[in-house]
């Protein structure tokens, strides 16, 4: 076998196996319903709040995908925003944190030609960009930390930037300035290198402008402000003024809800914890709390998804996202703490309570690797013979048969 | 495009999402629609030699993924041919991901060498120099796997058959 007609021919046949494969269209269809969700979000987010309980109205769509991926995208009503990109080669998202780690700087660039830096633990998000025939208006928030700010002034287009920290507003036109903000006094200070800036709110009695060369440092202790790390209400001490300090910084009870509709995880995790994420995983819907155990799976909190998934089956008891959540609780432990025996007790839950459930097949795999890797070997046997009893040709046939061959 | 590149895999369906929201972030960017297809195709080739990379430091995980589901296991193709698509995507496994980017467009994807270039946002030359060492790659790999190499075989056989 060799040359490039042979490997044309071999190239074929494999192209023809991956259209053959059934999977194929669930994916593309499976991708197609995803991608128009997020699009359905967006359209809301951009527009008004999310109705609680509600679904997320739909929007006409567009052809946009073209043979190379076969299928059909969305328009979406709104203006078409300028664009931005997070460090190196990562589309930026409305609304989205950008946090930098700490000692780094997280770069933020914009297809205007402007660019942000966040260095060393700020956190920052792009709240609204808006391009248009009146020029740009994008408006940026500050959450805490040191931001620098190069905003490019282009002839004939009128570009109107607006950074929010905390209770401040610093308005820029076309120039380079940095601020730094800390939520937890909180102090703002901003420094201009070119052009001009302008800083409203806080205790400010009248807009400040700051010029090439000039700094403004001011804090208002007195000021509302949300801090970042806030503990659970719960915590708060107790004293009517204690309390009235506690209940203004408590986050608005519904926003982990429209959050986490919006499909901001982080942001809706981060707002469930402020407003007691043990209360919260209560009086959530089966569908938050999966998304609140998504979160915090992604985002390596593993105990909250313990903690989300553990109150979907003791408030639903029975029901098929019981089953699931169990079926995750196993991953959760085979994936992330290694814990294999309790794992494999989770696969073998999800196949007790669900059966016929829809990944059945895939929780025999993985009972069958849990057992083997937690020692218990006569288990994995007879999970495996199992297996291979429903699933002969199934996708850990192979991997059944070789516990058995052991 | 996708499958192509990374054969048969359960992230497909997120990774073909993530193209489709890069693409409608980017949309503005695009000047002529004839070349919408190309320039997808350059962003289906990013996010898949992203996957990959990020594949191999996960390579353990990669057969319990979760969206093995029922109807999957009882409507798959036969179970050899099977084997030998997953032993074709084990040997692109092994070779570097910039030659293996050229090879699968190349040869799985069909695409000319042209296409290849742009894809991969390469020159045509560099292109060529990279096909070259995948298919020394490839041709060697396949034959230290005596039952892949004669499952090809078969399959050209096939393939001269039909024609």
């Amino acid at each position: 076998m060799g040359g490039k007609q042979e490997l044309s021919r071999i190239g074929a046949r494999v192209r023809e196996l991956l259209a053959d494969d059934p999977q194929a269209p669930s994916d593309t269809r499976q991708a197609r319903a995803a991608f128009l969700e997020q699009v359905a979000r967006r359209n809301v987010t951009a527009r008004a709040p999310i109705p609680l309980g509600g679904r997320p109205r739909r929007w006409m769509a567009l052809l946009v995908g073209a043979a190379a991926v076969g299928s059909v995208v969305g328009l979406w009503p709104w203006k078409r925003p300028v664009t931005f990109q997070i460090g190196e080669a990562h589309s930026g998202f409305l609304g989205d944190v950008v946090e930098a780690p700490a000692g780094r700087t997280v770069p933020v660039a914009f297809s205007d030609g402007s660019r942000l830096s966040i260095h060393d633990g700020a956190r920052m998000r792009v709240l609204s960009l808006d391009s248009g025939a009146r020029g740009l208006s994008v408006r940026v928030l500050l959450e805490d930390g040191v931001l620098d700010a190069s905003i490019a002034h282009r002839p004939g287009v009128k570009a109107n930037w607006r950074f929010d920290a905390g209770p401040y507003q610093v308005t820029v036109t076309g120039t380079k300035f940095q601020m730094q903000f800390r939520n937890t006094l909180p102090s703002l200070r901003v420094s201009t290198e070119e052009g001009r800036v302008v800083v409203t709110g806080g205790c400010l009695h009248a807009p400040a402008a700051i010029s090439a060369g000039q700094t403004l440092e001011t804090s208002c202790p007195s000021i509302e402000t949300t801090p970042r790390d806030d503990p659970p209400a719960a915590a708060s001490p107790a004293g009517p003024a204690a309390e009235l300090g506690s209940k203004r910084r408590t986050a608005r009870p519904e926003r982990w809800r429209e959050l986490l509709a919006a499909g901001r995880l982080q942001d809706g995790l981060r707002e469930a914890e402020r407003a007691n994420f043990d209360r919260v995983c209560e009086r959530a819907t089966p569908h938050e709390l999966f998304a609140l155990a998504d979160a915090g799976r992604f985002f390596g909190l593993h105990g909250r998804a313990v903690g989300a998934l553990t109150a979907l089956r003791r408030r639903f008891p029975g029901t098929p996202e019981a089953g699931t959540a169990a079926f995750t609780l196993g991953r959760i432990a085979f994936e992330n703490e290694d814990a294999y025996a309790r794992a494999a007790q989770w696969f073998d839950t999800y196949l007790h309570e669900q059966p016929a459930g829809a990944l059945m097949g895939d929780a025999f795999g993985r009972l069958i690797e849990a057992q083997v890797r937690s020692g218990d070997r006569i288990g994995a046997r007879a999970t495996a013979q199992q297996y291979l009893r429903r699933f002969p040709g199934g996708p850990y046939a192979s991997e059944a048969r070789g516990v058995l061959s052991k | 495009m996708l499958r192509s590149i990374l054969g048969p895999d359960d992230d497909v369906p997120d990774l073909l999402q993530e193209v489709f929201i890069r693409a409608m972030d980017r949309i503005g960017n695009v000047r002529e629609a004839d070349r919408l297809g190309a320039w997808l195709t350059t962003i289906a080739v990013f996010v898949g030699r992203a996957h990959i990379r990020l594949r191999s430091r996960r390579k353990w995980l990669r057969l319990f993924s979760p969206e093995r589901t029922a109807p999957r296991q009882l409507h798959q193709p036969p179970s050899d041919v099977r084997r030998a698509l997953r032993d074709v995507y084990a040997v692109l496994d092994d070779m570097p991901v910039v030659p293996r980017m050229a090879f699968v467009l190349r040869y799985i994807h069909g695409a000319t060498l042209v296409e290849v270039a742009e894809a991969c946002d390469a020159s045509l030359a560099t292109i060529k120099r990279r096909l070259s060492r995948a298919e020394r790659h490839f041709l060697n790999a396949v034959r230290q796997r005596p039952e892949l190499a004669g499952w090809l075989e078969e399959g050209t056989r096939w393939a001269e058959n039909k024609s």
